[in-house]
């Protein structure tokens, strides 16, 4: 058993940041999961997203990628930026919110590939991340800093989630009756939009900028699968997350596959059968 | 719940114009010195065609807009004052509702009630027992632990209504209210509305498009398209008035500007048709859209 070798064997330390990280941000990223999936915002997340490709780039070109906390800093302003960016331009009427996220999200890769590139000649004494790692992402990557950096800024996510249960959920639901409710509809939307972001960051480093979206995705469909109640959507989609992440991570292990692809292959799996099971239960 | 005084006036709109700003353009005037007094207790119907004003004169009741010039009061307050003191209780349209979302109906009746309370403070039974009394009043109390997405659009339309009652309100709103329910269905809302009133002594006030939810159970009517070209009792609502009020939207669909007011008359009395106030080939004729609140499946 590789994964048992790993986490308890002489390089555990090496190890147990980053499967720490991954289970954090599961958690997370599956609770937001519910409003992303039910307000339709994953194509946002995937703008955002990839936004930090562009983010890692500004890092990058002013050599500071040795520093977890001022590299994180700066995708996160880059990805909130780029978040404000879309829903500004999804607001004017001659522009479709697809459309939006597409221009960002190409405009920022593109930035993102151009900065990484000049950071090489720029800082050749620095160790510039490479594409793989940004774009997939590995649990190798997280020292113990960064899971501390990362469990702080979940806490900071799950306690502004649960001040704002009520408006945000009433949002969710209903936004021109929540509105009329007395719901600041606009401001509750741009912290939707931060807790999105905030996640997608913490999410970037074990999984990488693409598969980022899949723990803002797959958990809750796969629980909104399952369930038509509140509570137990959100347990199960929860549940799904961590699972799919200590899955990933076996998976990973013992077939030495990259831990971020690993970890949503298996988000997938458990969806698949979620749906097959569904389906299979609706015929009987 | 609270009850206004009789004669009192429950919402007062002065002289009031509105015109949404457009970029590099000259701003796109939605009302013109529009003015309408409804008493505590009273059912007013506001009826006006697609862009004839109405939603945004219910956003300016609701203190989502400003007026351009007048003024608004609702309960002796302006309109934001009074939607802060849960004196408004607003139905929107049920489509505008996320149907797959997983709650029941008395959940979502219960978010209503503990939007504002502190972060910090649990479900209370005060809140539960009121939930259950919204419920029960708009007779949807067998199908209160039912997922929102399974009801139908008759049932649904209750548990909002239940919603807007959650916040103990004085004054009701309602847009479109009967978009997507059929005729027997429209009948029990109709009933529904009218025993609100009477036990509640809520003033009411229903916009639609459609000239038989409007007509029947309401006190009064005000025709909208950009400016009130009528408030009174629905017995003075003649075709001619009709024909006035909805002739942009039937010029825009035969494509004649001048055309037929008979015609436009026609299409927009009552009395031309059983199901609906339009009939076939009119602007709002609705016959062969599915309806999806059927009558079965209500209680």
């Amino acid at each position: 058993m590789n994964t048992l070798r790993y986490l308890t064997g002489g390089s555990a330390d090496l190890f147990w940041p980053g499967v720490l990280t991954l289970l954090i941000v599961a958690t997370v990223c599956s609770l937001l999961s519910v409003v992303v999936v039910l307000k339709r915002m994953a194509f946002v997340g995937q703008g955002v997203s990839h936004a930090g490709f562009g983010g890692v780039g500004i890092a990058a070109a002013l050599g500071v990628t040795t520093s977890a906390p001022v590299t994180l800093s700066i995708v996160l302003a880059f990805c909130i930026a780029s978040a404000f960016l879309i829903a500004a331009l999804s607001r004017r009427r001659d522009t479709e919110p697809d459309t939006a996220i597409g221009v960002v999200l190409v405009g920022a890769m593109a930035l993102g590939s151009v900065l990484l590139h000049l950071a090489h000649q720029w800082h050749p004494a620095e160790r510039v991340p490479g594409w793989e790692g940004v774009l997939f992402g590995s649990i190798l990557f997280s020292g113990w800093a960064e899971a501390m950096w990362s469990a702080g800024v979940a806490a900071i996510i799950l306690a502004l989630a649960t001040w704002f249960r009520r408006p945000v959920l009433a949002w969710a639901f209903d936004e021109s009756g929540a509105e009329a409710m007395g719901v600041r509809v606009g401001a509750i939307r741009s912290l939707v939009l931060v807790l999105i972001t905030l996640a997608i960051v913490l999410a970037m480093k074990v999984v990488g900028v693409v598969l980022a979206t899949a723990l803002l995705v797959l958990p809750a469909a796969t629980a909104l699968s399952l369930s038509d109640r509140w509570r137990p959507v959100l347990i199960l989609s929860v549940l799904c997350g961590i699972g799919g992440a200590a899955a990933g991570l076996v998976l990973s292990f013992e077939a030495d596959w990259p831990s971020g692809a690993a970890v949503v292959l298996s988000l997938v799996g458990i969806y698949a059968i979620a749906r097959i099971t569904r389906t299979s239960s609706a015929r009987r | 719940m609270h009850t206004e005084p009789a004669n009192e006036i429950a919402i007062d709109i002065r002289d009031v114009s509105f015109a949404y700003p457009r970029s590099g353009g000259t701003p796109l005037v939605a009302l013109e010195h529009v003015s309408i007094q409804v008493r505590a207790g009273e059912r007013l119907g506001i009826l006006g065609p697609n862009g004839g004003g109405k939603s945004t004169l219910l956003k300016l009741m609701l203190g989502l807009l400003t007026p351009g010039s007048g003024e608004i009061l609702i309960c002796g307050r302006p309109p934001h004052e009074a939607r802060r003191a849960r004196r408004v209780g607003y139905v929107p349209q049920r489509v505008e509702a996320e149907l797959a979302f997983p709650i029941s109906a008395r959940e979502a009746v219960l978010m209503a009630i503990e939007l504002g309370t502190p972060p910090w403070a649990g479900r209370s039974r005060g809140s539960r027992d009121l939930a259950s009394e919204c419920l029960e009043r708009v007779g949807a109390n067998a199908f209160a632990d039912r997922p929102v997405g399974s009801l139908s659009g008759g049932q649904l339309q209750r548990v909002m209504i239940a919603r807007a009652l959650g916040r103990r309100p004085r004054v009701l709103l309602m847009d479109e209210p009967t978009v997507g329910i059929d005729p027997s269905g429209q009948q029990r809302f109709g009933e529904l509305v009218s025993r609100l009133r009477t036990e509640l002594g809520l003033t009411i006030v229903i916009v639609s498009h459609d000239v038989r939810a409007i007509a029947a159970g309401c006190d009064r009517v005000a025709c909208l398209s950009r400016t009130l070209h009528y408030h009174d009792a629905p017995a003075g609502l003649t075709p001619a008035v009709l024909a006035e009020v909805f002739k942009h939207d039937l010029a825009a669909v035969f494509g004649d500007v001048h055309m037929d007011a008979h015609r436009a008359a026609e299409c927009a009395t009552p009395a031309h048709s059983h199901t609906h106030a339009h009939g076939p080939g009119c602007p709002h004729d609705h016959s062969t859209r599915p309806h999806e609140g059927s009558a079965e499946g209500e209680t």
